[in-house]
């Protein structure tokens, strides 16, 4: 264990919509995802690499570290968007990270997310980014998909920062069948045994507590994995820690289960809240559980929202998720190759821009002749800022979308497209076309501010295209 | 540089023609071309073909020139394909222009054709959308009514203008298109109807934008040397501007006007030697309604901002003074995109030889057209002027 690495920020991100447990209640009879008021549901171009992409950018933006000067980055999560590649590349190409970042990806298990943390304070090698994101899914009747969630959270480490992890310990015991996602699967299932999986929660959890030396009854929070709404109560019991210091900072009543995310956005939370004893226990199927000792010198930089914005009906849910959408139609999209998106990723992720140095005019794609003194010109790279200002906008109706688009829109409603001028650094700004997701379609006009989050755009050829949509500044 | 004549001019119907095939509607357009030839042509004399087209049935083929003309029995003529949107065909009349009056030809035949109703809702979306910015507006959503939707929102911003102002450039293109036996929609209808129905991409309805049409269209362009041996009365090509711009919108210096369009139209009055107020009638690229208001303010039929006024003080209507889109424009006659500039100009002969039936303009001497590709990313304008002006030499 590192003593030089701590946690210097935090950034989280969770999707806007949620879905209660009375409407799952109304389609379903019953409602399995005990303890649970209310899940996040992400939107229909949100992945978990999407929402890292956010958690990670706004620990960033709290913190003093570039990303650029990031020296490890680690993306954990039990739902990557694909089952093979590794995108904690991707990730670092969304915000800038320099190709010489050691890169890590962990999944298989929702204690991934404390694993990724641990693994990379051990490792040293700072300033240094840890990213959980996750949004578990099971089939619609199951408890597991009642309790569903989504959401993410991100940690920058840096030497000498205000928070360190003073203790670990882990403990594993062989519980086959908790809790488990067959290979080619996008569901996660379980045996659905209760004592036998209260028996691995517990067990293994109390485990990895008796290995630290810090005495659980006297921290101020803990952050424990939370399945559903009860277990961790059942937990914070076994390792002797009062329910009310899980209470305040146990995400799942609102949130849902958020898999790997679970710990490290309680964790995040506590952080910030100020707390200065913290316990945190990852815990995963398998089974396995990794318990913190976190001690905090003072609220740690970054900002925590979890209040949803909209509520949607079970149907309006099983449409967002693509349960009852027919996929994206015949006719074909249009054919941007791959290579062709890779070569343009410094725009589409992170709003590269030149300045002409001839003119000294701003643009926005930096090749080609300039579009002010039509010089042919080596462009001098200039960062846009991500927030601009909507120049034109249009509403694409249902029906009306192009056939890359349709499933979206299928399951998103009608979306805003517009033209917005980002800021530049001298007070100028330069243009791009952008969708505009967050919104009401219909209330988005012309003067509007907006800021810039990474998306998926469409998948073709089984590669996700990803780049950069607009949301309402409030 | 020689003069250039339109000798002859001819249209396929427009509209959703299942039985017909794209060699076989530009036969039809052909023969309406040769039989509007005052003294007759045969094929052989025609020296070159220049042919606009996007897709043949949502396929891009890459010899569809020659395969149409030698269909319309144009045999071993040089055949071109001018692909450059929905501005192909508009492209292939100065194609053809430019032959005659380089002396490479002496009679050349400019026109287009497309097949559009053969292909399913999301692959016409698709190649309407191929006219657009692909890599980055159509990664942004963005469908071609998308993108004349956001030029209207930033007019209406920037100027005032309204909905009802849209809506009644296609109710006067409707008035219009009723008027013509080869319009696709080819009724009336009213500012409620336009102001009322589904809308496709927001502020713009269904009424605010073009029909999905078959159709083809062409267009016989002699030099000076043989124009007489055609015809007693030749149209006068007097005017050529063509221009091209960034394909993105978010590329341009404007989203509330064309650039492309307003230099090829100052090109175009320059070589004219006229100026716009001398124009009788004009046909301009209405594809979306915002984008015959912005016509109006690019080619200098008012002033900037005022497009709307013009089409509510009703200066363009058939009875007004400068009336535009007399055939019914892409709204009403129908934007078969290869076929749509070299209509234009079938629209402009008819006018100016006084066969425009119920849709004369009384003593028309000087018409535009004006063809734009895509959102404006390429632009053509022609002036044409009557008979009675022209001086041909014999």
């Amino acid at each position: 264990m590192s003593d030089s690495l701590g946690i210097a920020a935090v950034g989280t991100y969770v999707p806007r919509r949620r879905i209660t447990a009375e409407a799952v209640t109304e389609a379903w009879n019953r409602f399995d995802g005990a303890g649970i008021q209310e899940t996040a549901v992400p939107g229909p171009d949100e992945d978990s690499l999407t929402m890292a992409a956010a958690a990670a950018r706004r620990a960033l933006e709290a913190s003093d570290v570039d990303a650029g000067e990031i020296a490890a980055l680690s993306f954990a999560t039990t739902t990557p968007p694909l089952e093979e590649e590794d995108l904690s590349v991707r990730l670092g190409e969304f915000l800038g990270v320099g190709d010489d970042a050691t890169r890590t990806l962990s999944t298989g298990s929702t204690n991934a997310g404390v694993r990724a943390l641990t693994s990379t304070l051990a490792a040293g090698d700072g300033p240094a980014l840890v990213v959980a994101s996750d949004m578990p899914r099971g089939e619609p009747d199951s408890a597991i998909d009642h309790a569903a969630g989504a959401g993410a959270a991100a940690f920058v480490l840096t030497p000498d920062a205000p928070v360190t992890i003073r203790e670990q310990a882990d403990h594993a015991i062989d519980y086959p069948g908790t809790r488990f996602r067959e290979r080619g699967s996008t569901t996660v299932d379980s045996l659905d045994i209760t004592p036998y999986d209260r028996s691995a929660y517990t067990e293994t959890v109390g485990g990895a507590v008796d290995g630290l030396e810090a005495d659980p009854s006297a921290v101020d929070a803990v952050a424990l994995q939370a399945p559903d709404g009860k277990l961790p109560y059942r937990g914070a019991k076994v390792i002797g820690t009062p329910s009310d210091a899980v209470e305040p900072h146990a995400v799942v009543h609102s949130l849902g289960d958020l898999g790997a995310a679970s710990v490290p956005l309680s964790m995040a939370s506590a952080l910030v809240d100020g707390v200065d004893r913290l316990l945190a226990v990852g815990y995963g199927s398998g089974s396995t559980a990794t318990a913190l000792s976190v001690e905090a010198s003072g609220a740690v930089p970054g900002e925590v929202d979890l209040a949803g914005e909209e509520t949607v009906s079970y149907a309006e849910y099983l449409r967002l998720r693509g349960e009852i959408t027919s996929g994206e139609p015949d006719g074909g999209g249009a054919y941007v190759s791959v290579p062709s998106w890779k070569r343009s990723g410094p725009q589409r992720y992170r709003l590269e821009g030149g300045r002409c140095p001839s003119c000294g005019s701003l643009n926005f794609l930096p090749d080609g002749a300039c579009r002010q003194c039509y010089e042919l010109v080596e462009y001098e790279p200039v960062q846009l800022e991500r927030q601009g200002t909507i120049e034109a906008v249009s509403v694409i109706s249902q029906g009306g979308a192009p056939p890359e688009f349709a499933e979206l829109q299928a399951r998103a409603g009608d979306y805003a497209t517009a033209i917005v001028a980002f800021d530049g650094p001298d007070g100028d700004t330069a243009s791009a076309p952008v969708l505009v997701v967050d919104a009401d379609a219909e209330s988005v006009d012309v003067g509007d501010r907006v800021e810039a989050t990474v998306r998926r755009i469409y998948t073709q050829e089984g590669v996700t295209r990803y780049g950069l949509k607009v949301r309402p500044l409030d | 540089m020689r003069d250039a004549y339109v000798i002859g001019a001819g249209q396929s119907p427009y509209g959703s023609f299942p039985s017909e095939s794209y060699r076989s509607l530009f036969r039809t357009a052909f023969e309406a071309t040769t039989e509007s030839v005052d003294h007759g042509v045969d094929p052989s004399e025609i020296d070159e073909a220049f042919i606009g087209m996007i897709s043949i049935g949502g396929r891009q083929l890459g010899l569809s020139g020659p395969a149409v003309t030698e269909h319309a029995g144009l045999h071993g003529i040089p055949t071109t394909r001018v692909e450059n949107a929905c501005a192909a065909s508009g492209s292939g009349v100065r194609h053809a222009i430019q032959a005659v009056k380089s002396g490479m030809a002496d009679l050349a035949l400019a026109g287009g054709v497309e097949m559009m109703t053969d292909l399913s809702s999301d692959t016409t979306r698709y190649w309407f959308g191929v006219s657009g910015e692909t890599e980055w507006e159509r990664m942004a959503g963005t469908t071609f009514s998308g993108v004349y939707a956001q030029i209207a929102s930033a007019h209406m911003a920037e100027y005032g203008t309204t909905r009802e102002q849209l809506s009644r450039v296609a109710v006067k293109s409707h008035e219009n298109g009723a008027r013509n036996p080869k319009a696709h929609l080819g009724f009336e209808c009213s500012l409620e109807q336009a102001e009322g129905a589904a809308t496709v991409a927001d502020p713009l309805t269904l009424y605010h934008c073009c029909p999905t049409s078959d159709g083809a269209a062409g267009v016989l362009i002699a030099s000076e040397d043989v124009a007489a041996e055609y015809t007693d009365r030749p149209v006068k090509i007097s005017g050529v501007g063509a221009a091209s711009d960034g394909v993105g919108l978010f590329q341009r210096e404007s989203y509330t006007s064309l650039p492309a369009t307003r230099k090829a139209g100052r090109d175009a009055y320059e070589m004219a030697g006229i100026s716009p107020d001398k124009l009788d009638f004009a046909e301009v690229h209405d594809c979306f309604s915002i984008a015959e208001i912005l016509a109006y303010e690019d080619l200098g039929f008012c002033e900037v901002g005022q497009g709307g006024q013009l089409i509510e003080d009703g200066v363009t209507t058939l009875e007004g003074d400068l009336p535009v889109n007399t055939s019914g424009g892409l709204k009403s006659k129908g934007h078969p995109i290869g076929a749509t500039g070299a209509g234009q100009l079938v629209e402009a002969f008819d006018q100016l030889r006084g066969t425009a039936g119920d849709r004369q303009v009384e003593d028309a001497e000087i018409g535009l057209t004006h063809n734009v590709g895509g959102s404006g990313g390429a632009a053509v304008v022609h002036v044409l002027e009557a008979p009675e002006r022209a001086e041909v030499e014999s």
